[in-house]
């Protein structure tokens, strides 16, 4: 891969708006050579997005915490974090996001968790999606791929649920399996549509093995190859922190997820974390806008 | 224009401000990137990256300096200063030796009430105690204060710590080498840009190899960031002493300067116009200390080729807020994770062997050490045989 003729004959085949077959992204995935993986990233996400990086305000509650005190008016998204063990709860947790939120997006909960609402409450999973859905709650927060079995019927069910904006996240794959789900997830694009965002690097940490820069940013950087039909690569500002987000940028990714909607911050307006997010994205090269939980954009 | 001084790079030319500065600010982050890594190969050819085993000790933490970007210094007087003991810095040698160490890292705040001879003391017990231990000791705003409070000129300094067992220089409080950035940043006084190289050409010339330093980040211009690796350049030109060339950024955490912290890419792109610029040192460290671990593995692609040290202790930085921690076997990790070899090197970067954890049972450090444990306000009994300058330093000696 780090051949020249072949970086430049990629290089061509993605400014040309050509797909890499599975075979070059398994030789991008194994090669130490991020730069070149970076580059080839960063051109194919210039083509799909120009030079804009969105990012989005959440306000992460507890299912069992109260919405009211957790949703600061500029949260663009209000995602429930943690599952109770019924559906009836899990219900009335959508409900009461709902009220709240208003008009915006109300996410929460992974798909782990509606199997298991399913099975406590004695349903099939359609069921369980489909109250979850008619009290208002819009996407699951998570679809980990390293942890479902047939990920194309889980798709399937979510899309004849109604829920059209998925966003594909990994759990704790090891980087070598993560570029095979990157490109099952461009397949499952193909045929089912609907994923709206993929979410590359692991939401579960390992504190005594935690994952390599270098594995992160190819990591996002595959995942926008693979998957050019797939509109949004995201990292997450809290979980990955500035820096490695801001880096991800340069590698493909386009968006910045999970930003804190509070905007309190005890040293001052600087320092609070939308002026922090813009600051980043600009000092990375690119243009800063802000969208809401449905990828709308915000004026 | 970048095109073209991309070629000039790539063909080994060495670069100007003007070229620096155009780089700096028009490159791709990426061109940068490659620009940095085929310098680094070249250099480095069997992609060997190496770590020192040390540990960063700071001995007082009292200081009359009173830099606006240190959230670490306390004032003479202060309840929280203190003053490392002889037994303390033994304890801390031990530990450090233990997990495969063989160097210590020591330096502290300017304080009025340690004369020369405390430190020739300390110098001449840890040698006697263990021979075998490298002393990297003393930036040269500390050796210029020494120089200052005791009367004795620099060389004369140097000297006389070389003979007590000084083995080489931290290149500590460059901050950025122009005189219009350290008055602003209140640094000024504790050494100018012409001080700071006059004492590192003092040390080089005594035969004491040194690193060099940038933090960047706070006040300065893109130009005088140029201007700074330029000075480094340039004496590098005129004595060979730099071993290695460390970039930081500011921390602002619980500073008087206060602000916000350059960005990871801003740091990226530093490192990467420092390998291009100073095309006569050899080794470029990655600052895991301040970036944090993933963003100090990518440094590798970005010009580095040395993870630094594992460094056991660290308090300036943590002070203002940065508290990344990583243990041999996370820094061996990541050198390999990347492709690279990892090898144990001493100060001078002569390769000292594999990874001491796969030789013998290393326990895993998941935190850094401090100076002392909270609430620790001991003061350490053999002060009393070093006279104190400042009127609370005298009034603790009496306390004592």
């Amino acid at each position: 891969m780090t051949s020249s003729s072949t970086f430049d004959r990629l290089l061509d085949r993605v400014n040309a708006g050509e797909r890499l077959t599975a075979d070059d992204i398994a030789q991008l995935a194994a090669t130490p050579d991020i730069l070149s993986v970076g580059m080839l990233a960063d051109a194919l996400r210039r083509r799909l997005h120009g030079t804009r990086v969105t990012y989005a305000r959440v306000a992460a509650c507890a299912f069992d915490a109260s919405f009211a005190n957790a949703v600061p008016p500029v949260a663009r998204e209000i995602r429930i974090t943690g599952c109770p063990t019924s559906l009836t709860s899990a219900r009335a947790a959508v409900e009461s996001a709902k009220a709240v939120a208003g008009d915006r997006l109300v996410s929460g909960f992974c798909w782990q968790d509606v199997e298991r609402l399913g099975s406590n409450a004695g349903l099939p999973v359609a069921r369980v999606l489909a109250e979850l859905r008619a009290a208002g709650l819009e996407a699951l927060a998570e679809m980990p791929m390293d942890a479902i079995d047939d990920e194309a019927a889980v798709i399937d069910t979510l899309r004849q649920a109604g829920f059209d904006r998925l966003r594909l996240t990994v759990a704790k794959a090891p980087a070598a399996e993560r570029t095979g789900a990157m490109l099952r997830a461009a397949a499952l694009q193909a045929r089912f549509g609907g994923i709206r965002a993929i979410g590359p690097l692991p939401t579960v940490l390992d504190a005594l093995r935690p994952t390599t820069g270098y594995d992160d940013v190819k990591a996002v950087a595959i995942a926008r190859l693979a998957a050019p039909n797939i509109p949004t690569v995201q990292v997450d500002w809290q979980r990955d922190g500035p820096k490695l987000a801001q880096v991800a940028l340069t590698f493909g990714a386009d968006d910045l997820d999970n930003v804190t909607a509070s905007d309190e911050a005890p040293d001052g307006r600087r320092r609070a974390p939308v002026e922090e997010v813009r600051r980043n994205i600009e000092a990375a090269g690119f243009t800063a806008a802000e969208r809401d939980g449905r990828f709308h954009p915000v004026s | 224009m970048v095109d073209e001084l991309a070629r000039k790079v790539m063909d080994g030319a060495r670069v100007g401000a003007a070229d620096a500065l155009e780089l700096y600010r028009q490159a791709p982050t990426h061109l940068l990137g490659r620009l940095a890594d085929t310098i680094r190969a070249r250099r480095h050819p069997p992609r060997i990256v190496t770590y020192i085993i040390d540990r960063n000790v700071n001995y007082t933490n009292v200081c009359v300096a009173r830099c606006n970007f240190c959230a670490f210094y306390r004032p003479v007087g202060s309840s929280e200063g203190y003053v490392l003991g002889f037994e303390e810095i033994f304890r801390k040698i031990d530990e450090t030796m233990a997990v495969g160490g063989n160097q210590l890292l020591l330096q502290g705040g300017h304080n009025p009430d340690l004369p020369i001879a405390w430190y020739e003391d300390l110098f001449r017990a840890i040698k006697g105690r263990y021979p075998e231990l490298r002393l990297h000791a003393l930036s040269p705003p500390e050796i210029l204060h020494i120089s200052r409070i005791n009367h004795v000129p620099v060389p004369e300094v140097v000297a006389r710590l070389v003979a007590a067992g000084l083995d080489s220089i931290p290149g500590g409080g460059a901050e950025i080498l122009v005189d219009r950035v350290r008055k602003l940043l209140n640094c000024y006084g504790k050494a100018s840009a012409d001080e700071w190289i006059d004492v590192m050409r003092h040390a080089h010339r005594a035969g004491l190899r040194a690193t060099a330093t940038m933090m960047y980040g706070t006040v300065e211009t893109d130009e005088e960031r140029i201007e700074h690796l330029i000075r480094v350049r340039d004496l590098q030109d005129e004595t060979g002493g730099f071993t290695a060339f460390i970039a930081w950024s500011f921390q602002p955490e619980h500073t008087e300067r206060g602000g916000v912290e350059a960005t990871g890419i801003d740091y990226l792109r530093t490192l990467a116009l420092a390998r291009i610029v100073l095309d006569n040192v050899d080794n470029l460290q990655a600052s895991w200390v301040t970036q944090g671990g993933k963003v100090g593995q990518l440094s590798l692609a970005f010009g580095a080729n040395d993870m630094g040290s594992v460094m056991i202790e660290e308090n300036v930085v943590r002070a203002a807020g940065a508290s990344y921690c990583m243990d041999e076997v996370e820094i061996v990790t990541n050198i390999e994770d990347a492709g690279f070899v990892p090898k144990r090197r001493n100060m001078h970067y002569e390769i000292l062997g594999d990874p001491i954890f796969r030789e013998r049972e290393v326990p895993r450090m998941l935190e850094l050490a401090t100076a002392r444990s909270a609430g620790d306000t001991s003061v350490p009994e053999q002060l009393r045989q070093y006279p104190a300058r400042s009127r609370a330093g005298k009034q603790l000696r009496l306390a004592q």
